[in-house]
C-alpha cells in the first residue's frame, strides 16, 4: 500500500482483525535514523554498531516482552522459565524451550509430516517435500536454540557457477568479506584452532598469518579420539577417485579460555575512514558470560545441550551482542509484530513500517502502530523477511523474493562401535571432516561437511529412551537392562553429512490470503524438493560413510524409513534427509537487479532507505554453518549503512 | 474395618514394596534409586496412573513374591520373569515402572507401541534430570549435572 510520507498514525484502542482500522495521529517525522525488524544476531550486530556509532535505533521484536529481559535478575528469571520448560517437555525439540504463540508462531520441527500438501503447523508445506528446518521468532532469535559451530565459507564457495557450472556466483569474494568475518568472530567469541582449519581450499590463508581465534579450540571429545584414530589419514574412494580424510576440531560460538596471543579488540565505527574497524587492544581478550552474570557461563561446562540450550549461556545468544548497545539511542519494542512496508509516493523511499504490537501471545487483540526511521533493516529472518517483502509487494522487482530457498539437507548414518566410546558428552559437535567441502565432484553432486556427532543416536532414533523401551519389549530387566543400557548407548556412533542444496527458483516461499495467522498476517507457503543434484549427494556420502564405518569396524545401523518426511529415492534406493536449521537464499545478494533483491551493500536495488540482512541474503550456502557467514554480512551492512547516514 | 492408620500403613507398606521391587527391577541399588529423591513422587505417579484394583493386585503379588524368594536373589529373578515382565501382567506395570526410572517418563507407549506419543509425558523437570539411563550410559541428561569444562575428552570413572 501506499501513503503520503508525511503522515503517520498509531492506534490508541485495541482491536481484531474484525474491525481493524487506522487512525492518524500526528508524530515527528524520521524519529529514529534506523528501524530494525528483529533481535536475533543480526539485528543485534546492527543495533549495537549503530548505536555505538551515534545513531538512533528503534528496534521491533515480534516475541513476548518477557523474553526481551536485558536486566540481570529478570534475564535470570526468564531464562531459568525457558531451562524449567526444557526439563519438563518429553521431547527434547529445537523450540521446545522456548514460547510458541500464536500472535508470532515460529516453524516447528514437530510438525513435520511426510504427506504433503498440509497446513497444520505454522509453515504451509505445499511439497512435494516438507520443509524440514526451524527457526525461532523469539527475543534473541534463533541463537537462543542454535547449535553454534562457526566454520567460515571456502573462498571457492562464492565462485559456485564460474568454477562448477553450479548456482551463481556470489558478487562478493571471500577476500571481500575475510575482514568482517574476524569481526564476527571477535563479536560471537569464537573459540577454535586456527591452525587446525585444513582440508580443500582451506588452510591458514583463508584466516592472515598470524589470526588466531579470540578463545582456544573446545577440546575434542574422547569419542572423537576414536574416530581419529581409524580415520584421521584414511583413504576413501568415491567414483573412482581417492580421497583422504582429514578430522578437524570445529570453531565454535561457546566459551573456552582466552587465547593470550588474541589481541583485537571490541568493532568500531572510524569517523574519519567511514569504515569499521577491529582495534588491536594491549588488553586479553574478555570472556563474554551469560547476560544476568560475570560468573556464570564462562566456560562451556558440558552440559551437552547447546541445542535446544545452553543452560549457562556459555553458547553464545544474540543478547551478549544487543547488551553492547548504546541504550541511550536505542528503544526496543517487543510484542511487535512488523506487518507491512509503506512505500512513498515517489515508489521508491519506504515510509514506514506498519506493526500489530499485540497484548498477549496468544490473545487476538493488538492495535497497530507505524515505525517510521531514515533507514529501515529488515532482520527478521529468512522466511519472515520474505514474508514482510511479499506482503508489502515490495523489493520484488526482480521476483526473486521468497525464491531460493535453501538448507543444508543433512543424511545421518548410524552404527555401533566396537568398544565403548563414551558419547552423550560435551558440545554436539568438536571435530568434523572437511574433505567433501571442497572439489571437482561439485560440478556432479553436493558437497558437504561431515560433523562426527557426540550425541549418540539421539537425533535419528530418540536414543537413549528407544533403547529402554526396546529392550523393555524383550522383557529385559534388572541388572542385565542396565548392562544392556551400558553397552549399547556407549558405543553409539553418529555420522553426519551436510550437503550444500543450491539455489533452485521452484524452491521457494510465497503467500496467500487464504493461509494467514490470527493478527492478520501471512503465514509462509512453502514449495519444496530435492533435486538430483542433491540426491545423488545422498548416495555419495553413504558410500563415503560405508568406508569410514569399516575402517573403524562400526556395525551400521542405519535405516531409513519411506514412510518417515523427507524419505526420497535416488537409483533405487532410499534415503531420509533431516533440515539443518539453515534456513538461506530468499532475498539473495547479486550484482544484477533482475536477477537479485540486494546489492552487494545489502542495499535493496528497488528501495534506497531499506536493507535486508541476515541469511537470506546468501546467494549459495557453501558447506558453512551460515550463522558466522551472515553475521560478517551483517558488519557489512552496518558499515554500508553508517556510510549511507553520513 | 479398614481406618485411616491402616490405610496408612497399607500405603507406607506397598511404598516399601514399591523400593523393594524397583531394586530387582532397574539394576540400581537402593542407595541409588533413594538419591534421586523420587520414590514418594514415583510412588504416588503409580497411583495416580494405575486403578486400585490393578495396584492392590501388582502389591499382593509383590507380597507373595516376597515371601516364596525368602530373600534369594536368584529366584527372584525368575518370579519377576515370569509374574511381573509380561505385558500381560497387571497392564504392564512393571514395565512403566521401569521406564519411569529409566527415563523420569510415564509412559503409556512402552507397553502398546500404538498408543499416542503425544501421552508420553515427563513427570516433573527433576524426573527428567534423575533418569537412570543416563547412569546406566555413564554419561548425564543433557542440559543437567554437568560434569564440567573439557571432561568430555577424556573417558569416564569407571564403575
Amino acid at each position: 500500500m501506499t501513503f503520503p510520507i508525511e503522515a503517520d498514525f498509531s492506534e490508541s484502542v485495541f482491536l481484531t482483525n474484525d474491525d481493524c482500522e487506522q487512525t492518524m495521529t500526528p508524530q515527528a517525522q524520521h524519529p529514529y535514523d534506523v528501524v530494525i525488524v528483529g533481535s536475533g544476531i543480526a539485528g543485534a550486530v546492527l543495533a549495537k554498531t549503530l548505536t555505538q556509532a551515534g545513531k538512533t535505533v528503534l528496534m521491533l521484536e515480534a516475541g513476548l516482552e518477557a523474553g526481551m529481559a536485558l536486566d540481570p535478575e529478570l534475564a535470570y528469571q526468564n531464562y531459568q522459565r525457558y531451562l524449567q520448560t526444557f526439563y519438563s517437555k518429553a521431547n527434547k525439540a529445537t523450540n521446545g524451550p522456548y514460547p510458541d504463540i500464536k500472535d508470532a508462531e515460529s516453524p516447528d520441527v514437530l510438525e513435520i509430516q511426510a504427506k504433503t500438501p498440509y497446513d497444520t503447523g505454522y509453515l504451509v508445506q505445499m511439497g512435494p517435500l516438507p520443509f524440514a528446518s526451524d527457526c525461532l521468532r523469539a527475543a534473541g532469535g534463533t541463537t537462543l536454540h542454535w547449535l553454534g559451530n562457526v566454520p567460515r565459507m571456502l573462498p571457492n564457495d562464492f565462485r559456485m557457477k564460474t568454477l562448477y557450472g553450479q548456482g551463481v556466483d556470489w558478487p562478493l569474494s571471500y577476500d571481500d568479506l575475510m575482514p568482517y568475518y574476524a569481526m564476527a568472530e571477535n563479536e560471537i567469541g569464537v573459540s577454535g584452532d586456527v591452525d587446525a582449519q585444513v582440508g580443500p581450499d582451506m588452510g591458514r590463508a583463508n584466516y592472515g598469518a598470524h589470526y588466531v581465534f579470540p578463545m582456544q579450540k573446545i577440546p575434542q571429545s574422547f569419542q572423537d579420539q576414536v574416530w581419529m584414530k581409524h580415520t584421521q589419514n584414511l583413504s576413501v574412494s568415491l567414483d573412482g577417485i581417492r580421497y583422504e580424510i582429514q578430522c578437524v576440531s570445529m570453531p565454535q560460538g561457546r566459551n573456552s579460555v582466552p587465547n593470550p596471543l588474541y589481541h583485537l579488540g571490541n568493532v568500531e565505527w572510524n569517523e574519519a575512514e567511514k569504515k569499521l574497524v577491529l582495534p588491536v587492544v594491549k588488553s586479553p581478550y574478555q570472556v563474554v558470560a551469560s547476560i544476568w552474570s560475570p560468573y556464570t557461563g564462562e566456560r562451556c561446562e558440558g552440559n551437552a545441550s547447546c541445542v535446544p540450550i545452553c543452560p549457562v549461556q556459555a553458547k553464545y545468544n544474540a543478547f551478549k551482542t544487543l547488551k553492547k548497545s548504546d541504550f541511550g539511542k536505542l528503544e526496543i519494542r517487543t510484542q511487535a509484530v512488523a506487518s507491512e512496508l509503506m512505500i512513498a509516493p515517489d515508489g521508491k523511499e519506504i515510509a514506514g513500517i506498519v506493526y500489530k504490537k499485540y497484548v498477549q501471545g496468544d490473545a487476538p487483540q493488538y492495535h497497530t502502530e507505524v515505525a517510521r526511521g531514515k533507514i529501515y533493516v529488515l532482520a527478521a529472518s529468512a522466511l519472515e523477511n520474505a514474508k514482510l517483502l511479499l506482503a508489502s509487494n515490495v523489493a520484488n522487482s526482480s521476483d526473486q523474493v521468497g525464491r531460493n530457498l535453501m538448507d543444508h539437507l543433512v543424511l545421518l548414518t548410524w552404527g555401533l562401535f566396537p568398544e565403548k566410546v563414551f558419547p552423550y558428552r560435551g558440545p554436539g559437535c568438536t571435530t568434523y571432516i572437511p574433505t567433501f567441502r571442497d572439489g571437482e565432484f561439485r560440478k556432479d553432486f553436493a558437497a558437504w561437511i561431515s560433523p562426527l556427532d557426540n550425541w549418540g543416536w539421539s537425533w535419528p532414533t530418540f536414543a537413549p529412551a528407544t533403547d529402554v523401551s526396546n529392550a523393555l519389549a524383550k522383557n529385559i530387566f534388572g541388572k542385565k537392562l542396565r548392562q544392556t543400557i551400558n553397552d549399547l548407548v556407549t558405543r553409539q556412533a553418529l555420522l553426519h553429512f551436510e550437503c550444500e542444496q543450491t539455489p533452485e527458483p521452484e524452491n521457494r516461499m510465497t503467500i496467500d490470503p487464504k493461509y494467514k495467522d490470527q493478527l492478520d498476517n501471512y503465514r509462509p507457503v512453502i514449495h519444496y524438493d530435492a533435486s538430483a543434484y542433491m540426491r545423488k549427494s545422498f548416495k555419495a556420502a553413504k558410500q563415503v560413510s560405508d568406508q569410514i564405518f569399516a575402517a573403524n569396524k562400526i556395525q551400521d545401523f542405519t535405516e531409513y524409513n519411506p514412510a518417515e518426511p523427507d524419505f526420497v529415492n535416488w537409483e533405487g534406493r532410499g534415503y531420509t534427509f533431516r533440515g539443518a536449521g539453515h534456513i538461506v537464499g530468499t532475498h539473495r545478494m547479486g550484482n544484477d537487479p533482475a536477477t537479485s533483491v540486494v546489492k552487494p551493500s545489502q542495499q535493496t536495488w528497488d528501495h534506497p532507505n531499506l536493507y535486508l540482512v541476515g541469511c537470506g541474503n546468501m546467494p549459495t550456502l557453501g558447506t558453512s554453518n551460515p550463522t558466522l557467514t551472515m553475521t560478517a554480512l551483517s558488519f557489512m551492512a552496518a558499515e554500508n549503512i553508517l556510510q549511507q547516514l553520513g | 474395618m479398614t481406618t485411616v492408620q491402616s490405610q496408612l500403613d497399607e500405603s507406607a507398606h506397598d511404598q516399601e514394596l514399591f523400593i523393594y521391587i524397583s531394586v530387582y527391577l532397574t539394576g540400581f541399588e537402593r542407595v541409588e534409586l533413594e538419591g534421586t529423591g523420587l520414590v514418594e513422587e514415583y510412588f504416588r505417579t503409580i497411583c495416580q496412573e494405575t486403578s486400585n484394583e490393578t495396584r492392590r493386585y501388582f502389591f499382593d503379588e509383590l507380597d507373595s513374591m516376597v515371601l516364596q524368594a525368602q530373600g534369594k536373589e536368584e529366584k527372584m529373578l525368575v518370579l519377576i520373569a515370569s509374574n511381573l515382565m509380561p505385558t500381560s501382567s497387571y497392564q504392564g506395570l512393571a514395565k512403566n515402572i521401569i521406564y519411569m526410572w529409566y527415563t523420569g517418563q510415564w509412559a503409556p507407549t512402552v507397553n502398546n507401541p500404538d498408543a499416542n506419543l503425544q501421552q508420553v509425558r515427563n513427570i516433573s523437570g527433576n524426573a527428567y534430570q534423575q533418569g537412570l539411563m543416563w547412569l546406566a550410559a555413564q554419561t548425564h541428561p543433557p542440559g543437567a549435572k554437568q560434569p564440567g569444562y573439557g571432561s568430555w575428552a577424556h573417558m569416564p570413572l569407571q564403575d
